[in-house]
């Protein structure tokens, strides 16, 4: 149809306004990262001290390990609510692995294992059971975390080998070793997505689920595999939460991760059925989220305010991903 | 024609992003006449009709109704005008009653803002009398045929008074018989002074139920008349600029040793007992009426659909495919009809729907390169002449045609020996259509053996060595592609005349 050949040529920016246009829809968050830095740095001096910023980051890397894992589920069409309770019942059977053991290694297995493991269940109810992803990973984070207060008697577990702290609390050059490893994982789920088979199934299931099983793509063991990668990197954020404290809660730890990831997401540019969205946007994400809280907390902004900031931000985020 | 036409576009241009669309394009269409509107994809039709259904405004040019002149900024100024515009894409909504779709947006209450759900279910009853259907009113939607969907949408026109209906390719989801129930509405429209515009590329249906007719090409303006006077072949000739032939295009190749052998291969309520085989070289056709099964054979064959009995040999050895990626593994490519829905990842860019079948060919060491992935679009893109001027937009960009390569160019990568096409040329203008017929001929020629669905009978003749009728999940009679007629073929089809003893 002529009115579609028309698009195509908007997709080959010629004018300046349509260039200006397609810089939006390509790069919004970025955009409006780069805004809300310039802003934060004008409101607040102290917001582009050195540490400060080395601060943001380790404060999101938690959920900034979590979110990759949840764009990449969001990508394949679906949700997952049960990082948060996961996380809590991933951190009180690797602490007590890593107590009952006595080496790092193996609390830091253990708590990878429990991760893939949950996702992985998540995956066969979401591919072979053929229930929503929403129903089952419901379910999934109400059982989970009822797991996790049983076993630590719904108080808190913790470390009592020497070194485990180390993880979360030591650092190279000038990083933390969690923002290390979050930066690491954003690699490479970027790498996985882009540039390896398993990526671009993800994006044609989400997109188009009948044709892409159509095009002899086994969707099931895709889905399988996008929940249990979230899974082991959900393990992978409880060793750096647990690690941090040496301890973790089994009531407290890892609540409401899921909205902070999901809202991650969103305000990355992730579409909410699959199919379309990026790595590179779940990070100006992540870091929008971390700038925001950073800034209410230097402006002594009341913690009870926080939460709304938070909505409205999320609320505005996709109100302007909708006018493209 | 008169000098006062109920409808008149005059003098209409219109660009998209400096890319001229329309150029001095005019439209009459009198009141009470059919009128055809023709042109290959990307001619303009759907700009100009959505110009009248006042979705775009026009850059130049007026719109007069009833000899006045009426400024279509909105839709909805374009209803008020008794418009009514049935999208190829019907918007029904599944999950609602009929007499609901019906009254959608504009329902029925009584003064304390209830429904008067009794009054809206007669109202809904009477139309569909006039329509010549009993539907209950209160069925869902989404229980009901396709074609009823249809009517449902022409019902709405109805109620609304609509004085001029667009229907833009109504007859593709359809079967023949319901194409002449179609039909003989359309004429009782007429009657009853209401016009149609209707879009179509299919000349046949045309020549069977249009007054007159309008063609446009690359947005211009190249011929307008009375139907009466022209013939489908000056016709054709206008809407692609040079004419086609009609001629079969299958040539008599050598076949080779059988590849593909089906016995006895049931699926409660779908297909029962087909027995056939496939050698390398031959194009087979299987066609019928919809709800014959077909599609629900094949798709079990490529393994999307489990449940069914039988053998399926490749090759001599026995298979059991219950994924579309075995179906792969044993040889098998396939096509599907409804490409929207079932070929196409509207997200994905027109390369990477290239090679999703086939990504292993695009890896070195575990990575995908995306310079193998461009280098293999090059390639189908000029074997299959497929049009596209930046292959990093998404597949969705492009027209109905190129679409169909690109899947086409999926599965050629794949490099299957058998291939599957279902309903292959569907919403395709008479260019790409011929184009599409050669590349089938091309693989058979090339050794591969090939499948083709279709419930166009002549498509099937023009392109197929032999042929298979079916009616409701049976088989009931073979032809010889060179000897078929497509009458008798729609004897079987029908179920008015069975072979049964032939097939067994």
């Amino acid at each position: 149809m002529a009115n579609i050949d028309a698009k195509e040529y908007s997709a080959k920016p010629s004018t300046t306004k349509s260039r200006l246009s397609w810089l939006w829809s390509e790069y919004s968050v970025i955009i409006a990262f780069i805004v809300i830095f310039i802003a934060s740095a004008i409101l607040n001096p102290r917001f582009m001290d050195l540490n400060n910023q080395l601060n943001i980051l380790m404060q999101v890397s938690i959920i900034g390990i979590i979110a990759m894992g949840m764009t990449v589920v969001m990508l394949s069409g679906g949700i997952d609510l049960s990082v948060g309770s996961v996380l809590a019942l991933a951190g009180v059977i690797s602490v007590l692995a890593l107590n009952a053991s006595g080496s790092i290694l193996v609390g830091i297995f253990t708590a990878l294992l429990v991760g893939s493991f949950a996702g992985f269940l998540n995956g066969l109810m979401v591919a072979k059971g053929r229930i929503a992803s929403f129903i089952a990973t419901l379910g999934m984070m109400a059982g989970a975390r009822s797991i996790a207060l049983y076993i630590a008697d719904g108080g808190s577990v913790s470390g009592e080998v020497a070194g485990f702290t180390a993880i979360s609390n030591s650092d190279l050059w000038i990083f933390d070793v969690p923002v290390i490893i979050f930066l690491a994982m954003t690699a490479a789920v970027f790498v996985i997505m882009h540039k390896t088979r398993f990526g671009r199934y993800v994006y044609a299931l989400g997109s188009n689920e009948k044709a892409a099983l159509l095009s002899a793509i086994r969707v099931d063991r895709i889905k399988i595999g996008v929940y249990t990668l979230i899974g082991s990197l959900v393990g992978i954020a409880a060793v750096i939460e647990t690690s941090r404290l040496n301890s973790i809660s089994s009531s407290s730890s890892g609540a409401q991760y899921e909205l902070d990831a999901i809202a991650a997401v969103i305000i990355g540019g992730t579409r909410m059925t699959g199919g379309r969205g990026k790595i590179i946007g779940t990070l100006f994400g992540v870091l929008i989220l971390g700038i925001l809280n950073n800034m209410m907390n230097l402006m002594n902004v009341s913690p009870y305010l926080q939460g709304f900031v938070k909505g409205l931000i999320i609320i505005i985020a996709v109100v302007f991903q909708k006018r493209e | 024609m008169t000098d006062n036409p109920f409808m008149m576009m005059k003098s209409i241009d219109k660009s998209f992003n400096g890319v001229p669309v329309l150029k001095n394009v005019t439209l009459k269409v009198e009141k009470g006449e059919i009128h055809a509107l023709l042109g290959e994809n990307g001619a303009g039709k759907s700009t100009l009709m959505n110009i009248l259904g006042g979705v775009h405004l026009p850059d130049n040019g007026s719109v007069y109704i009833d000899g006045e002149q009426v400024k279509m900024l909105n839709p909805r100024i374009s209803q008020d005008q008794g418009i009514s515009f049935i999208h190829q894409e019907l918007n029904v909504v599944a999950d609602l009653k009929v007499y609901e779709n019906m009254f959608l947006g504009s329902e029925l209450r009584n003064k304390a803002g209830f429904l008067k759900v009794e009054e809206m279910c007669r109202e809904t009853h009477d139309v569909m009398a006039t329509l010549g259907v009993d539907i209950d009113p209160k069925e869902y939607v989404r229980d009901l045929d396709t074609s009823y969907k249809q009517l449902i949408e022409i019902a709405k026109a109805l109620l609304r008074k609509s004085r001029l209906i667009i229907m833009d390719e109504p007859t593709t989801s359809l079967a023949e018989h319901e194409v002449n129930r179609l039909f003989e509405l359309m004429r009782s429209l007429k009657q009853s002074g209401v016009s149609i515009i209707y879009i179509s590329h299919k000349l046949k249906e045309i020549k069977a139920v249009c007054d007159s007719y309008t063609v446009l090409r690359d947005g211009e303006l190249v011929g307008t008349g009375s139907m009466e006077k022209e013939n489908p072949e000056t016709i054709t000739k206008l809407m692609v600029g040079k004419a086609i032939s009609q001629e079969r295009f299958v040539h008599d190749n050598p076949f080779g040793p059988v590849i593909m052998e089906v016995k006895n291969l049931t699926s409660e309520g779908l297909f029962n007992n087909i027995n056939f085989s496939l050698k390398k070289g031959e194009i087979l056709g299987f066609t019928g009426l919809a709800g014959d099964g077909r599609t629900e054979l094949f798709e079990s064959l490529f393994g999307y659909r489990k449940k069914y009995s039988g053998e399926v040999r490749i090759n001599g050895e026995l298979v059991k495919i219950d994924h579309p990626r075995k179906a792969l593994k044993a040889g098998i490519g396939f096509v599907p009809k409804n490409r929207k829905e079932n070929a196409i990842i509207k997200d994905l860019s027109v390369i990477h729907n290239m090679s999703l079948s086939s990504m292993g060919n695009f890896e070195s060491s575990g990575f995908l390169n995306d310079n193998l992935e461009k280098k293999r679009f090059q390639h189908y893109k000029d074997v299959l002449n497929i049009k596209v001027h930046n292959p990093q937009v998404t597949i969705d960009k492009l027209s109905g045609g190129n679409q169909q390569k690109v899947v086409i160019a999926k599965w050629l990568e794949a490099n299957t020996d058998i291939l599957i096409f279902d309903n292959p040329t569907q919403g395709i203008d008479v260019g790409a259509k011929q184009e599409i017929y050669q590349e089938i001929v091309a693989l058979s020629e090339q050794g591969k053996a090939v499948i083709v669905l279709s419930s166009e009978a002549p498509e099937i003749i023009k392109i197929c060595h032999s042929i298979n009728v079916m009616y409701q999940g049976e088989i009931t009679a073979r032809f010889d592609g060179e000897s078929a007629d497509e009458e008798e073929i729609m004897q079987y089809a029908t179920g008015s005349k069975r072979e049964a003893k032939k097939i067994g």
